[in-house]
């Protein structure tokens, strides 16, 4: 895979490897015409004001595959294979990728949020005290309960991650809202929702005990728009230690391309 | 039930030749044994009078044969089946003829698509129409191509449209008096829509209906300035046809741009419209609008199915479709007036439909620069996916999307063969997005039965004499429901989410169910021996 898009990489026509300039770096009206093709192009994947979606949050500024201009004009024209990001540089034209890249750069203010946290002692609490890793693999190590956070970092901002341990029910990541079904005899579940569809529905309990019942079969099924996380973590951390802990999803995944 | 196989003998004789005349698709509805055209019959019923699978046994239905296309992405085909062959199309320039005894392939057709098209949504496809021995289809990029029935042989090829421009072409044509008519998509990129109708053998075209009024004719006052050259109005489901009026009714899709109704002021007719053409001359005969001054890409192209039927006690030719913008409605078919209109989804742009047949509009709901919510969403209550009417329970049977959408808009410069939306729209905060199975009394509108799903319902119906409403699911079921009451009575997990509609036909004398999961075709009867 990696050779494939070192290959890609090494195709790119010669002007690229001349790092080329923002042309309209110093053109006021540039973020806005950006901002125009933003929401006709972009906004499906990446949200209307850039805050992320199906695709990674742009207001971060930390972006997985370089950061330079050079960087964002390449990943707009031409995509980054193997992923969901398709090239627009046909569509758009030069001038336009431009003033998108012109665009990112004004919405791309929330990654001066300062870390005050220390990374290493945040993952001590992360495997330790808060008892994270029992639901979360990061990096091949953790329970299956939760969404996996290896690569957490890049994909959301700061007061995001911090509002998801403090408040782990108002945005629950698809696939992990909780369900209880009531067996004909009585017997209750109660797990995240691994499956539903009009016939059956699947769901893993908090033992990583995995249950699949079609809906006949079952007395009821109470989906309910809450997470089965502790929502405790606001008295359980200190605010220094939840700095602690947000310094290390932070560098979660995050990760510099070398020019 | 002796009947039945008598003409099913005689049939099957005048079938063996694979040819399909002008009467055969004008008395479609009565042959069990084939399913010539989109709709089944000339008035979009998708329903059949085969009653071998019924309530009673629909439990046992099982799987014959599973064909695999072996290409990707959404497979929204209406089959064919005619002369021992089942004819199907796929996204991407693809059709199959496949033995409808064994599932065998007997031939396959490919053209690669040109790259960097300009289009909305994908290359699908959604089927073959079929005339003498030839089949018809439009291609991605905008052609029009006649293949030979038995080989697959391309007979001619004929551009519609300029692709460049922005014009694609997905929908089923359809024949009517020995001339295919076809419609055609790319309202995203401020293209001029229209219904076309070419002649079969050597694929000239013999007339064209602008669905946007050209400079200075009627209708063209409701554009201001040139906005109407870059009007939308596409044509991407196939119309249906009244023999008896001579007329073919074909929905109508969004103005362009889209969101951004400010570089549009006026009703911008004929776009969101159903429009009654001659089927000899083109000539709109008559034409009614379901959204005015579209600013939420509410398209009017869901099936328009043609009913007769008694309403407050006056028999009347109706046309009746769910249209996206969440109202069900019926209209006289001879001139357009307004029958019936009932929200059949959660809407909240229009509390009702007036005297005069305009919407009852609630202010503020268009989109705007910081997003303004509405109902129903960008997708509509009902999209595209095929409806069905049985005159056997008297109802219309559709799917379902309910939801909301935050609605944007911006100003966009035209740029030609660019996308010309003019913004966007997002899923609303904490809106569940559900869907479902609906029976509507076309009478009233009202919703007589409705069978929850846990997704937005997105596949086509099919309703039979034995009782019957077959559709599918977006996780992959194909399910029977009962059409009186909506319980589901049978389902089969195929493996691939479903779009499109289900047929029915009998193969030596047995009914047979068909319709595309994922990128299969599968069929299915009742076990043999009981």
């Amino acid at each position: 895979m990696y050779l494939r898009l070192w290959l890609i990489l090494a195709a790119l026509p010669a002007a690229f490897a001349q790092a080329p300039k923002n042309p309209f770096a110093q053109d006021p009206n540039a973020p806005e015409n950006g901002r125009t093709v933003f929401r006709i192009y972009c906004e499906p994947c990446h949200g209307i004001h850039g805050q992320g979606g199906r695709g990674p949050d742009l207001t971060r500024g930390n972006y997985s595959n370089g950061t330079r201009d050079e960087d964002l004009y390449r990943i707009v024209a031409n995509g980054i294979p193997g992923t969901a990001m398709n090239g627009f540089g046909g569509e758009l034209g030069d001038d336009n990728v431009w003033r998108v890249v012109s665009y990112l750069r004004t919405i791309a203010t929330r990654n001066t949020e300062p870390m005050k946290g220390n990374a290493a002692a945040g993952e001590k609490l992360f495997r330790g005290k808060g008892g994270c890793a029992n639901c979360h693999i990061v990096d091949g190590r953790g329970g299956r309960l939760g969404p996996e956070l290896s690569k957490i970092g890049p994909q959301h901002t700061v007061a995001y991650l911090r509002e998801a341990i403090l408040e782990p029910n108002k945005d629950i990541s698809s696939g992990y809202s909780t369900v209880t079904i009531v067996k004909r005899d009585g017997t209750k579940i109660t797990g995240i929702e691994r499956g539903l569809d009009n016939f059956s529905v699947q769901l893993m309990d908090s033992s990583d005990n995995y249950y699949s019942f079609l809906k006949r079969d079952l007395s009821s099924i109470q989906e309910e728009s809450r997470s089965l996380m502790p929502n405790s973590y606001g008295r359980l951390f200190t605010p220094a230690e939840l700095d602690d802990l947000l310094a290390y999803l932070v560098s979660l995944g995050a990760r510099e391309t070398k020019p | 039930m002796k009947r039945l196989a008598l003409l099913f003998a005689l049939l099957t004789a005048a079938f063996a030749a694979t040819i399909v005349t002008d009467e055969h698709l004008r008395k479609a509805q009565s042959d069990p044994s084939t399913w010539l055209t989109y709709g089944k019959n000339y008035f979009g019923w998708r329903y059949s009078e085969i009653d071998e699978i019924n309530t009673q046994n629909v439990q046992r239905l099982a799987p014959r044969w599973i064909f695999q296309t072996g290409v990707g992405g959404s497979h929204e085909t209406t089959p064919l089946v005619f002369g021992g062959m089942m004819f199907i199309t796929g996204p991407s320039n693809n059709g199959d003829a496949i033995d409808v005894l064994t599932g065998r392939q007997l031939w396959h057709y490919h053209k690669a698509p040109p790259p960097n098209l300009s289009m909305c949504c994908g290359e699908m496809n959604r089927g073959f129409a079929a005339l003498g021995d030839k089949l018809f289809k439009v291609n991605i990029e905008a052609t029009l191509i006649a293949l030979d029935a038995r080989t697959g042989a391309v007979l001619w090829e004929r551009q519609i449209a300029d692709p460049k421009k922005g014009f694609t072409a997905t929908g089923v044509p359809l024949v009517v008096k020995n001339k295919i008519l076809v419609g055609i998509a790319g309202a995203e990129f401020g293209t001029r829509g229209f219904v076309d109708a070419y002649d079969p053998n050597t694929g000239e075209r013999i007339w064209r209906f602008y669905t946007v009024p050209g400079h200075g004719e009627p209708g063209s006052e409701t554009w201001a300035g040139d906005s109407g050259e870059r009007g939308g109005g596409s044509t991407w489901i196939t119309g249906t046809y009244d023999s008896e009026l001579n007329l073919t009714y074909w929905g109508t899709g969004n103005p362009g741009p889209g969101m951004d109704g400010d570089v549009r002021a006026g009703d911008n007719l004929y776009t969101c419209s159903l429009v009654a053409l001659d089927v000899d001359t083109g000539k709109l005969k008559w034409y009614y609008q379901f959204t005015p001054h579209d600013t939420h890409d509410w398209d009017a192209v869901a099936d328009p199915i043609l009913i007769d039927m008694t309403v407050k006690g006056r028999k009347v030719q109706a046309v009746a479709q769910a249209n996206r913008n969440g109202f069900f409605y019926a209209l006289d078919r001879t001139n357009g007036k307004l029958l019936v209109a009932k929200p059949y989804s959660k809407l909240d742009w229009a509390t009702g439909i007036g005297a005069d047949g305009r919407p009852i509009m609630v202010p503020g709901k268009d989109p705007s620069e910081e997003g303004n919510l509405a109902c129903p969403t960008l997708g509509g209550a009902h999209n595209w996916s095929a409806t069905a009417y049985s005159p056997q329970t008297g109802l219309f049977y559709v799917g379902s999307k309910d939801g909301c959408d935050i609605y944007y808009k911006t100003h966009q410069q035209y740029r030609e063969g660019q996308w010309y939306q003019a913004s966007t729209s997002d899923v609303a905060p904490a809106d569940k997005r559900v869907g479902g199975v609906l029976a509507i009394d076309p009478t009233t509108g009202d919703t007589r039965w409705r069978y929850d799903m846990v997704s937005p319902q997105s596949a086509g119906m099919l309703a039979t004499a034995g009782g019957l409403v077959f559709t599918g699911d977006g996780q992959g079921y194909v399910v029977a429901m009962d059409a009186r009451t909506g319980k589901p009575l049978w389902h089969f997990q195929t493996g691939g989410g479903i779009i499109a509609p289900p047929i029915t036909y009998t193969l030596n004398g047995k009914q047979q169910i068909a319709i595309a999961a994922g990128s299969s075709i599968l069929t299915f009867a009742l076990p043999e021996g009981n």
